[in-house]
């Protein structure tokens, strides 16, 4: 039987994407380092990141609500594997910390990273504060980590 | 009960689009959410109504995967059954009747959408080519298409002229500012896309959301989904006759044999092809036999613009609406995907007395 | 839904990198084993499903150019793609069309080559405006979910690793198992890298190439063609909100799967599951999503899990044999998965199971599990 032939494809390839107009909204808020929430009329859950339809009630949202820039971890883990972060260009080095993060004034949480790596010192309900990079681009990596307020 | 008939009757009950723009400046979601809420206003239903939703949307033009999570809440499918068939939207249409017949669900939303405008279609159609020995020429659905058109046009020279004048019809019947109107001698005038197809004989390609609701209840609509066939050819063109869009009349046997159509030429007052070039729409007439007595896309079809996997979908909704002013008694739906027409989808629609 | 019943299944031998098949021949190895099970030839299938995820592989329309191998060529097909439950998304759709009446038998495809594919179309599964900046993956996603789950439960890595061993010493008697460790135990998975914390490489699942097929058929049909079908006695299916963060609490609530399995069971009429069912085939990506699944899916009481797995509840020789097949957590071709579930089910039923059969099986459990919560539950037994 002969080698198998491999052939290789690149795929080089480009979207534009069109965000919610409550996307919109949140991410101009960002570039202040201003973050709001869509509150549900029905279940009053209110939603990062705001998004046209409370899925539970089939409403449309439509109540704008602040949201602190702290919070607590629902949830950790500390990731082993490298990250490319897209901003800088550079690695995010391994290890580093991840979390669900419920910030003051929202009932969702938010899938960020957290500058802990040490398990021992992680814990769900520790209070935690967004750290923003200088340069503000209206997108949610303008928050470059949350830091635990101990 | 014949073999290849839907156990329990299907109705079109509720239709909703948002027309088709060369670039919509929404999130997908917001679309979405337009096609659904009119298709539910025009059911006279809600969300609470619909037991399932089966949506039709290509991850690779979406640069989503899973591209259906987009619109979940949208389409109401949290804490519901959804499913997504990434084929043109007739056949997620198609899908949803089965469901319906089974007797898994009673009304089930059917959703369609495409941003043609968001990136590079046909670029991104390679990426659906045999990767070993098409791809990697360069092949793309518009190529595909070309080479089929040529082989039509090799021992016909009149070929070029028809299907300009094709083309030319459908831009006036439709009358719509996304494709504008020309000649037959400005279509015949404009650049070579595909030898020996012309920029003016495609039908533009833009952004658009279709929501169509079925149900096994009648509620207040005339049209029933009566027949339904689908079928996929070879992949390889050179596998195929491309003389003729055999594919199309195995479906449309089977849909004709599943309405229960008896044999001959069943009469069709209408019909909505699929057709994004003039040869397809000869094509069409060659596969399903219709002539003179059937009217065939009075509203011009897709030419006016239509948009990948909502095109068949919104077939469905532009005949279903002819018949309930009465426009047909009896209808075909068409919808395809693939290269040179390789996936083929139908639907019988017929109006209620 | 009306009768219909699994009565051939097929799968290929699963791999890390099966450079010896191409996509379609990977279909084409699975459908036609399919085929032979069930004593049928390509020209008795009626209609075809294919099940894949076909951004994974960075393809659009897969069926185009595998359909043929699917014996799809001048028939039907239709590809069904919903993530991780794409094979489950694919059996039901394949259970739906015979039930409507419009065919007789129908042929269900699942298959995924990760090795023809690149992880970072894995990462387009998020939303490019939220949190494809700042996703960690599948892996990251589950260890969050984890935290909570270890917190609120009082799961130990302990058990989780005892399940990761289960799954692995059940696929040495499985011969189309991607992983096969027959000396693995729980020291070695505790041991295993760590990738975020707590999981460890030996709680993950793998990324496999590999097809799976079933052969679907309609009450009569069913009947003529094997002894011992498997009928589908129940489907239920739920998906979720789309972002991780709105699933809070997601491995202790999975109120998709709970829901689920509760229209599952009721049309099925299982009122105690751990009693009914004497078989099941549960989609667990990781180690604690099975005992997560044993909460949800009515096993136990909720906090009990771990102590299921400590007591053998679901060993090969316990009460309620899980995943007897190796699970998801010892192959995972992704499109594939789903199917593998419902066809190791289903294989149960036929009697079939070789040196993995669980003695007299007529009620077995098959789950779909996909994006963050999508669900699917299938019961199937052997009488209408």
């Amino acid at each position: 039987m002969s080698e198998p032939i491999l052939v290789p494809i690149e795929m080089d390839q480009s979207w534009r994407y069109a965000a919610t107009a409550a996307m919109a909204r949140f991410c101009e808020g960002l570039k202040e380092c201003r973050i709001e929430a869509l509150r549900c009329e029905g279940c009053g859950r209110r939603y990062l990141p705001p998004r046209p339809v409370c899925g539970n009630c089939h409403l449309l949202l439509r109540d704008w609500v602040p949201v602190r820039d702290e919070g607590r971890l629902a949830a950790w883990t500390v990731v082993h594997v490298p990250i490319l972060d897209a901003r800088s260009g550079r690695t995010r080095e391994a290890p580093y910390g991840m979390g669900l993060i419920r910030l003051d004034g929202a009932d969702t949480t938010l899938n960020h990273y957290v500058a802990e790596h040490d398990p021992s010192r992680l814990a769900i309900g520790l209070r935690v504060r967004a750290v923003w990079r200088e340069r503000l681009e209206g997108a949610i990596d303008d928050i470059l980590h949350f830091e635990v307020l101990r | 009960m014949t073999l290849g008939s839907l156990r329990r009757p299907v109705f079109v009950c509720g239709l909703g689009e948002t027309g088709v723009v060369a670039e919509d400046p929404r999130s997908i979601a917001e679309m979405v959410l337009q096609a659904v809420q009119a298709a539910y206003a025009d059911a006279g239903c809600t969300h609470a109504d619909v037991d399932a939703v089966v949506s039709a949307s290509i991850d690779l033009l979406d640069g989503l995967t899973a591209s259906n999570i987009a619109v979940t809440e949208v389409v109401d499918a949290v804490m519901k059954p959804e499913t997504r068939i990434s084929a043109d939207g007739l056949a997620a249409a198609l899908h949803a009747a089965a469901q319906i017949a089974a007797g898994s669900y009673d009304t089930v939303l059917v959703v369609a959408h495409a941003k043609a405008s968001m990136a590079d279609y046909e670029a991104l159609t390679r990426w659906a080519l045999d990767p070993i020995h098409l791809q990697p020429l360069g092949v793309d659905f518009l190529a595909c298409a070309g080479l089929q058109a040529r082989m039509l046009a090799e021992d016909d020279t009149g070929a070029a002229r028809r299907w300009a004048e094709i083309a030319a019809t459908r831009r006036r019947e439709g009358s719509s500012a996304f494709s504008g109107q020309c000649s037959a001698d400005e279509i015949l005038a404009s650049p070579l896309v595909a030898a020996p197809l012309r920029a003016g004989m495609c039908a533009p390609l833009g952004d658009a959301a279709c929501a169509v609701v079925l149900s096994v209840q009648g509620r207040r609509t005339p049209v029933r989904l009566a027949g339904l066939g689908w079928d996929l050819e070879a992949h390889s063109l050179g596998d195929r006759d491309l003389s003729r869009w055999d594919g199309l009349a195995r479906a449309f046997g089977r849909a004709c044999g599943a309405a229960g159509i008896g044999t001959g030429v069943p009469v069709f007052d209408l019909a909505e092809p699929s057709c994004l070039y003039p040869h397809e729409e000869e094509l069409f007439r060659k596969a399903t036999g219709f002539g003179g007595e059937t009217l065939i896309s009075p509203e011009g079809g897709l030419f006016p613009g239509t948009a990948p996997v909502v095109a068949g979908l919104s077939r469905l909704a532009a005949a279903a609406r002819r018949m309930r002013e009465g426009g047909a008694k009896r209808a075909l739906a068409h919808g395809a995907w693939g290269p040179a027409g390789q996936g083929q989808a139908v639907a019988v629609l017929e109006a209620q007395p | 839904m009306n009768p219909v019943a699994v009565i051939g299944t097929g799968q290929t031998r699963h791999a890390r990198a099966r450079d010896d098949a191409s996509q379609p021949e990977l279909v084409r190895e699975a459908a036609a084993r399919a085929l032979d099970d069930a004593g049928i030839r390509p020209r008795d299938i009626d209609a075809v499903v294919i099940a894949n995820m076909e951004l994974f592989e960075g393809r659009a329309w897969p069926e185009l150019w595998v359909g043929e191998a699917a014996f799809a060529a001048g028939k039907p097909c239709l590809k069904v793609a919903t993530g991780g439950t794409s094979g489950t998304s694919g059996c039901i759709a394949g259970f739906h069309q015979v039930a409507s009446g419009l065919f007789d038998i129908v042929l269900v495809v699942g298959f995924e080559k990760h090795s023809e594919g690149h992880t970072q179309t894995g990462m387009t599964l998020t939303d490019p405006y939220w949190d494809r900046a700042v996703a960690s993956g599948a892996v990251g996603n589950f260890a969050l979910s984890v935290s909570q789950y270890m917190a609120e439960r009082g799961v130990t890595e302990l058990q989780a690793a005892q399940v990761a061993v289960k799954a692995r010493r059940n696929a040495t008697r499985n011969p189309h198992a991607h992983l096969q460790m027959p000396a693995i135990t729980v020291e070695e998975v505790l041991a295993s890298r760590p990738l975020a914390h707590p999981l460890r490489l030996l709680d993950m699942c793998p990324q496999s190439d590999g097809a799976c097929a079933i052969v679907v058929a309609s009450g009569d049909k069913a009947r003529k063609l094997n002894p011992r079908p498997a009928w589908v006695k129940a489907t239920a299916t739920r998906h979720e909100q789309p972002y991780i963060g709105d699933i809070d609490r997601r491995l202790i609530t999975m109120r998709t799967l709970r829901d689920a399995a509760r229209e599952a069971y009721a049309s099925a009429g299982i009122r105690e599951p751990l009693k009914e069912l004497d078989v099941a085939e549960i989609y667990e990506p990781v180690s604690y999503a099975e005992l997560a699944w044993y909460e949800a899916l009515g096993f136990c009481a909720e906090g009990e899990a771990g102590r299921l797995i400590e007591d053998g509840v679901t060993e090969m020789d316990g009460e309620l044999p899980v995943n007897p097949s190796g699970g998801v957590l010892s192959t995972n071709p992704v499109g594939a998965s789903g199917v593998i579930r419902v066809a190791e089910a289903a294989l149960q039923i036929h009697g079939r199971g070789g040196d993995r059969q669980v003695e007299g099986a007529r009620t077995a459990l098959a789950t779909g599990y996909g994006v963050y919560a999508w669900a699917d539950v299938i019961v199937l037994a052997d009488r209408p």
